[in-house]
């Protein structure tokens, strides 16, 4: 998603000279463009992200229009009191792009993980968090949040190009139509629940499968409708259970329509059971997010 | 004859502070740092500040010495300088975001509002060239303690952001004990040069002494932000909490009010 991001940015940067592009010393063999591009509003702020943020919220207070980028991480939790105090308090127009949505950054250990940045996020006031499931979305989130006047956290995967032909960007899409259990994951790790659901062959119409890109989210009568049909519902989210996806469609449930649900599991991270270091598909296995992990729990559920 | 009317000004908002403090009856005014940080907000907002400059007070728990002077100079009246430290006021212990355009930060936390100022300046430079608007930030040198301080200093010199002015009330102490004693002087004058800008000293009291070296800035302008070192006493102005880790622990009733010396 990186490359497309400096494709999008690009751009919007062509026809928006307020666009401030600041990076926290991070783009090497992507952003090289884009510098030229935006020459002097093109910032790298070093490996300085408390200033970064801060900064960004200056800029945006002059009328410039910020996106600051880095690894995920160091730029939610490293710097959540920025955030809170000076951009979401503040209701800035700043966009805040962190690559490396839950385990992307595999072997580079838990420093570099993403799997508390959007409970974080969101429990600051005025903060929206964009989490794409596909390649294809980014061009139009990335409008999508330019046109927005406000505070933004973008959730980038490294994700590869999927083997499928990926559904028009919505905050909330069907990716596929079933009858038994509905599923809903947040994000990239869609493509988890869709290589998942090709292993469950025949009863591939067994299950109804939903990507959300945005939190907070008012949910469709679409999706209420599914639950409400199959009673099923498993939510699948690369972070941990506290402050996602998750906690955040319990919630809406449980006050909203209570007895809805009889049977529900949230596959969310758990944390790292063995200590040691892995790709990003170690340590989904570790966390039964991956592929064959979600594939039992679809049977389970369809049984 | 100037430097009477000077000199009563001080001492009218010293009162001032110190009034507002005895109404609240807290000891969570701050006290000591208002009264160190006093003169150099009085030179700096009512004399210094151009149209469209900023001014960001990045030790916000000194907000009481702000607000007597924004209302010295009209911009926050009488009637909503009185609901300080009451339910449902505007004026918080720390500086809120939603005073004037000039002071355009709330602050509380300490270490923000240089890298703030840093955006305002930059932001100052990109939009006028020419002639770009200063920016003027009061920090501490206990809050040189902050590693964001550090962040802002290397980009303000490394994007030349001339148009910066920061303030430091150096009053040797910090929340509990002596900056010296905790981590060293973060405000020393060598530190400062050493990351490429151009230092200035003064008695952070003295009015003219403060006069003198903004108008040194006015025309050493250069591609080097700037930095006025103010040596200050905390709880200047009240014998009894001068120089004490206390004066920002005391609330202040009759008896204290009553023996300014200033």
């Amino acid at each position: 998603m990186k490359q497309q991001l400096a494709r999008s940015l690009k751009r919007l940067a062509m026809k928006d000279r307020k666009i401030i592009f600041i990076t926290g010393d991070l783009g090497f063999n992507a952003f090289e463009e884009l510098q030229k591009t935006m020459q002097d509003r093109f910032i790298n702020a070093g490996v300085a992200e408390h200033n970064m943020i801060t900064l960004a919220a200056g800029l945006a207070y002059m009328g410039f229009k910020p996106w600051i980028y880095s690894i995920a991480p160091f730029i939610t939790i490293k710097v959540l009191e920025e955030i809170r105090n000076d951009v979401s308090l503040t209701k800035s127009d700043i966009k805040i792009i962190g690559l490396g949505a839950g385990f992307d950054y595999g072997i580079a250990g838990p420093t570099h993980h993403a799997i508390q940045d959007v409970g974080a996020v969101l429990s600051l006031p005025n903060m929206k968090v964009y989490a794409p499931g596909f390649i294809e979305d980014v061009d139009t989130v990335i409008d999508k949040i330019y046109r927005y006047k406000g505070p933004v956290y973008l959730r980038l995967s490294k994700e590869e190009k999927a083997k499928l032909k990926v559904p028009q960007y919505a905050p909330l899409r069907r990716i596929n139509r079933g009858a038994k259990v509905t599923v809903v994951a947040l994000g990239n790790i869609i493509q988890e629940v869709i290589k998942a659901s090709f292993l469950l062959k025949d009863n591939l119409r067994s299950i109804d499968i939903w990507i959300v890109s945005e939190l907070p989210l008012k949910f469709e009568q679409k999706l209420i409708d599914s639950i409400k049909r199959t009673r099923k519902l498993i939510v699948v989210e690369e972070h941990v259970s506290t402050g996602g996806l998750g906690a955040y469609l319990s919630s809406y449930l449980m006050k909203n329509y209570p007895m809805v649900v009889k049977q529900f599991t949230h596959k969310c991270v758990q944390g790292y059971k063995s200590r040691n270091y892995g790709d990003r598909q170690f340590h989904l296995r570790e966390n039964d997010l991956d592929a064959e992990s979600i594939f039992s729990t679809l049977k389970t559920f369809t049984s | 004859m100037r430097q009477f009317s000077l000199f009563m000004l001080q001492r009218q908002l010293r009162l001032k502070i110190l009034k507002i403090a005895n109404l609240s009856k807290s000891s969570h005014c701050h006290i000591g740092s208002c009264l160190s940080c006093i003169d150099i907000l009085i030179q700096t907002l009512i004399y210094e500040m151009g149209e469209r400059d900023k001014f960001v007070l990045s030790k916000g728990h000194a907000s009481l010495a702000l607000y007597v002077v924004l209302n010295y100079l009209g911009k926050i009246s009488d009637k909503t300088l009185s609901t300080y430290f009451q339910n449902n006021t505007k004026l918080g212990i720390h500086t809120p975001s939603t005073l004037q355009r000039d002071i355009p930060l709330g602050t509380g936390s300490l270490g923000h509002g240089l890298s703030f100022s840093c955006g305002l300046a930059l932001g100052n430079l990109m939009a006028n060239k020419q002639n770009p608007r200063n920016v003027y930030c009061l920090i501490s040198d206990g809050e040189c303690n902050e590693g964001a301080i550090w962040e802002a200093a290397l980009f303000a010199t490394a994007h030349k952001l001339y148009n910066l002015i920061i303030i430091v009330d150096k009053n040797g102490l910090q929340a509990f004990g002596k900056t010296k004693d905790i981590l060293g002087d973060g405000a020393a004058i060598e530190k400062w040069k050493s990351f490429g800008f151009n230092t200035y000293e003064c008695d952070g009291h003295n009015l003219n002494e403060l006069k003198r070296v903004f108008n040194e800035i006015k025309i050493n302008v250069g591609s080097r932000p700037n930095i006025v070192i103010c040596k200050t006493v905390r709880g200047k102005g009240l014998k009894v909490i001068e120089n004490k880790v206390v004066s920002n622990y005391v609330s202040v009733d009759e008896k204290l009010l009553n023996s300014i010396y200033l």
